[in-house]
């Protein structure tokens, strides 16, 4: 594969007008980014014909800084905006940014419904267990343990493994990756795009600042590493006992699937509308 | 093009359908729902037509996805509306205040019903009238309507895509359970008699760079739809002429904010509406609006038939509120009577719009029985 | 002039539906005209109770206050409603299943309904048919393109016929 360097693609695609952007030394929230603008230029897709939606949180900002369409709306609602685009325009392709409470938490219901409708949306998840726009609070993905401003002495309650719920929910497409696993993720991307229906690709994705400094990991390089430790590819996952994948968090496609998309649905329902009210043969 | 009901005829149906067929011949050719007592049939409606008219109708998961739908489907260039009753039109004011930030138009009816909270979901009431104009939080503005009767849940819905489209600014139609299920003879023009406004488009790119800058002086941007080409960014966070966010500057934060609020304040006289009956002459002032309104016209006539010289000032629009003009009316009325089917809420427009010119009183009711035209006589005659 | 009438009735007997045919044929007119309704939370059995104010002036009112003509197709109806007649309104009421304790005039229309479609749902149509005879508040022609406006699909025929069944009736 080649790489086109990281200086074109920001000239490319960039609103040079919006930089620096808002993201701290270390947040891996630009890398996912690139690999998602990479994924557009390798596909050669106009940015004419895609909308960033996004909500509230770090990773909502993106939507700015990419020289597209693009609305930030309110938080966990990007999915439920998206719906109203995408049905009125179903030659765009949506790209929705979005942070783990943010999909998670206040965003959890139309999470789940924008995946039973089958929503043409590629969703772009930002996973780094904590609300870092807000100071480190900790997010419904934080693992048992780990520390946040808003349980200083550790994460009591279960996390959510936002994949797995995809697919459980019946996205067409879930991969999971650390931002370390770029090609992997570019090529997630990629096939995201490229398929109708709800795709999801997440991004373990290192904060330092909120979530590294309270959980002895100040640096990204910290985290890394400690992804590094705590991911498990899906293959060798799938051999081990449960026992041993406590704490772990498992990377891969979790779903490739092919069922008809919300707007490709729509179109057929208006149809047999017709039909049935005999407008139509 | 094809109807899925008739037109240019009169026919006897629902306020709930009225607005639904309206919405369709205003050219809302998206609506996004949650079942509701008593808005449901306008969803009915709606899921029954917009297929058949090439328009989307989707249930959402929410009210807060359904208003989150129509401001995406506004911004991909449709004309777009929901409808609830007060528990959903809550939820809803979150996403409201989305759409005044970023100037998009769309359409909110509120079917009113007794609450707060689930109250009294069959029975009209008047208690949403102070949420549907402050309901979401900072400092805004938004046009709110209401109709009195079958055929004005009919006209306005028209009148508020227009308004919307014009303005470019959600707007409100408050109407009730008793207009929501009660049948009246409405005349459905045909089509190419109605008047329909659309939003303004960018003239070229140029333009465009400004989704929300007074760039022709009217304060009212042109509004560039995705997928033009024209890389629109939208964010309800506060933004300069470009869009692009200016959260720490106090100078773009009152620029944008006083713009959307003046874009409706000085053009008062073309949105606001209103009747007057036998309001010239009159020494009592009632002022009324919704379905309360039709009891005020009866009291009226009864109280003249009696000799008492009572007038009526029935409004058609609640927000923007003409304070200038009830004052004008304080000053020729010894007393103003306000009923309402809540426990003050227009009331406090009116007599803050009176200014101490006439003494102002409140004739509330609450439960979900409509006043009687006895229930208005009886107050004033009691004052006479 | 300003014509109040009640239809009342048990769930179940269309009386709702007769009142919005009633309605629309006074639209069809040019007339002005109001519908509401007001049921129990039951959709079969309990009372049920359609509105309808037809007048040439504007309406105001937003439910029967005063009736002018009440019909009644049900004991449990005409129990819950008979106060809101005038008292030189007129009564009409199924002979059959209401047991008037005033002055009143009527037929059997379950029976009729019954006897001339086969069908004791189209008792509605039969009653409103009397009514129309009587009072002449609309004509018959009005009632019979609102019936085709709502009736379901490939029953306009037997409503039609039903409500013919009650406008003669309601001539002798």
């Amino acid at each position: 594969m080649h790489l086109k360097s990281a200086y074109e693609i920001r000239e490319k695609y960039l609103r040079k007008d919006m930089l620096p952007t808002i993201f701290c030394p270390g947040c891996g929230i630009g890398s996912a980014l690139q690999y998602t603008l990479r994924a557009i230029d390798d596909l050669g897709i106009s940015p004419d014909e895609i909308v960033w939606v996004s909500g509230i949180g770090c990773s909502s900002r993106v939507p700015g800084f990419v020289n597209f369409d693009g609305l930030h709306t309110t938080h966990g609602r990007a999915l439920a905006f998206a719906t109203g685009i995408k049905l009125v325009n179903p030659d765009l392709k949506i790209i929705a940014f979005m942070g783990d409470g943010d999909t998670a938490a206040i965003g959890g219901n139309h999470f789940l419904h924008a995946i039973r409708r089958n929503l043409d949306v590629t969703v772009i998840l930002i996973n780094n267990f904590t609300y870092g726009m807000t100071g480190g609070q900790v997010a419904p993905t934080a693992l048992k343990g780990l520390k946040g401003t808003t349980a200083p002495y550790g994460q009591f309650e279960n996390p959510f493994d936002i994949a797995e719920l995809a697919v459980a929910a019946g996205a067409n497409y879930v991969a999971r990756w650390s931002v370390f696993n770029y090609l992997q993720g570019i090529n997630s991307i990629k096939k995201a795009l490229q398929k109708e229906g709800f795709t999801l690709v997440e991004f373990l994705s290192p904060c330092p600042i909120s979530f590294g400094r309270r959980n002895r990991m100040k640096t990204a390089p910290e985290l890394l590493r400690w992804y590094q430790k705590i991911t498990v590819p899906l293959a060798k996952a799938k051999k081990m006992p449960p026992e041993e994948l406590e704490g772990k968090i498992v990377i891969g496609e979790f779903a490739d699937r092919n069922r008809p998309g919300l707007a490709r649905e729509y179109e057929e329902y208006k149809k047999r509308a017709k039909k049935m009210m005999g407008w139509e043969e | 093009m094809k109807y899925p009901f008739p037109v240019g005829r009169s026919d006897f149906i629902q306020g709930d359908e009225a607005i639904a067929r309206a919405a369709i011949l205003a050219g809302c050719r998206f609506y996004a729902g949650y079942p509701i007592t008593p808005a449901s049939e306008i969803f009915e409606a709606m899921a029954l037509y917009m297929p058949l008219v090439d328009g989307v109708s989707i249930q959402m998961e929410d009210e807060l996805a359904s208003m989150a739908a129509i401001i995406g489907a506004s911004w991909a260039g449709a004309k777009a509306m929901t409808a609830t009753s007060g528990p959903g039109f809550s939820l809803m004011q979150e996403n409201l205040g989305y759409a005044i930030m970023t100037e998009t138009p769309v359409v909110v009816v509120d079917v009113q019903r007794g609450g707060p909270s689930t109250g009294q979901p069959t029975l009209g009431a008047q208690g949403d009238v102070m949420q549907s104009i402050w309901g979401t939080h900072g400092d805004h503005s938004l046009i709110v309507l209401t109709p009195a009767t079958v055929q004005e849940a009919f006209d306005m819905t028209i009148r508020a895509f227009n308004l919307a489209e014009k303005y470019r600014t959600p707007v409100a139609l408050l109407t009730d359970a008793e207009i929501a299920h009660m049948r009246e003879r409405v005349y459905t023009p045909n089509p190419e008699d109605i008047e329909l406004v659309y939003r303004k488009l960018p003239a070229n790119k140029e333009e465009a760079q400004y989704p929300f800058g007074d760039i022709h002086g009217d304060m009212i941007p042109p509004m560039p739809i995705f997928g033009k080409g024209y890389r629109t960014y939208v964010t309800g966070l506060t933004h300069d002429e470009k869009g692009r966010p200016k959260t720490v500057d106090a100078e773009v934060h009152e620029r944008l904010i006083r713009r959307i609020i003046n874009k409706l304040e000085k053009n008062k006289e073309d949105i606001i509406a209103y009747e007057t009956f036998d309001l010239d002459d009159a020494e009592i002032a009632i002022i009324s609006y919704g379905t309360v309104a039709r009891s005020a016209i009866r009291a009226v006539k009864l109280l003249r038939e009696e000799g008492i010289k009572a007038g009526l000032l029935k409004l058609n629009t609640i927000w923007p509120f003409d304070f200038e003009m009830i004052e004008g009316i304080a000053e020729h009325v010894s007393k103003i009577y306000v009923p309402e089917m809540n426990l003050g809420q227009v009331y406090h427009l009116v007599k803050e719009g009176a200014n101490g010119k006439a003494e102002v009183e409140l004739i509330p009711k609450i439960g979900g029985e409509i006043h009687t035209p006895t229930d208005i006589i009886e107050r004033v005659k009691r004052g006479v | 002039m300003m014509m109040q009438i009640r239809l009342a009735g048990i769930g179940g007997q269309g009386v709702i539906l007769a009142g919005v045919i009633l309605g629309e044929a006074a639209a069809i007119e040019g007339l002005n005209v109001l519908q509401t309704q007001d049921y129990g939370s039951a959709s079969r059995g309990g009372h049920s109770i359609a509105d309808v104010i037809i007048s040439k002036e504007p309406i105001y009112e937003l439910m029967v206050t005063k009736a002018d003509v009440l019909v009644a197709l049900a004991q449990l109806g005409y129990d819950s409603t008979k106060e809101e007649l005038k008292r030189d309104g007129i009564l009409i009421v199924d002979t059959d299943l209401v047991k008037p304790d005033r002055d009143y005039i009527g037929a059997p229309f379950t029976h009729l309904a019954e006897e001339n479609t086969g069908l004791a749902l189209t008792v509605n149509m039969v009653a409103l048919g009397y009514l129309v005879a009587k009072t002449g508040i609309v004509k018959k022609e009005s009632v019979e393109e609102a019936i085709k406006r709502r009736v379901p699909k490939g029953t306009e025929d037997i409503n039609v016929k039903a409500f013919r069944v009650g406008y003669e009736e309601g001539l002798k």
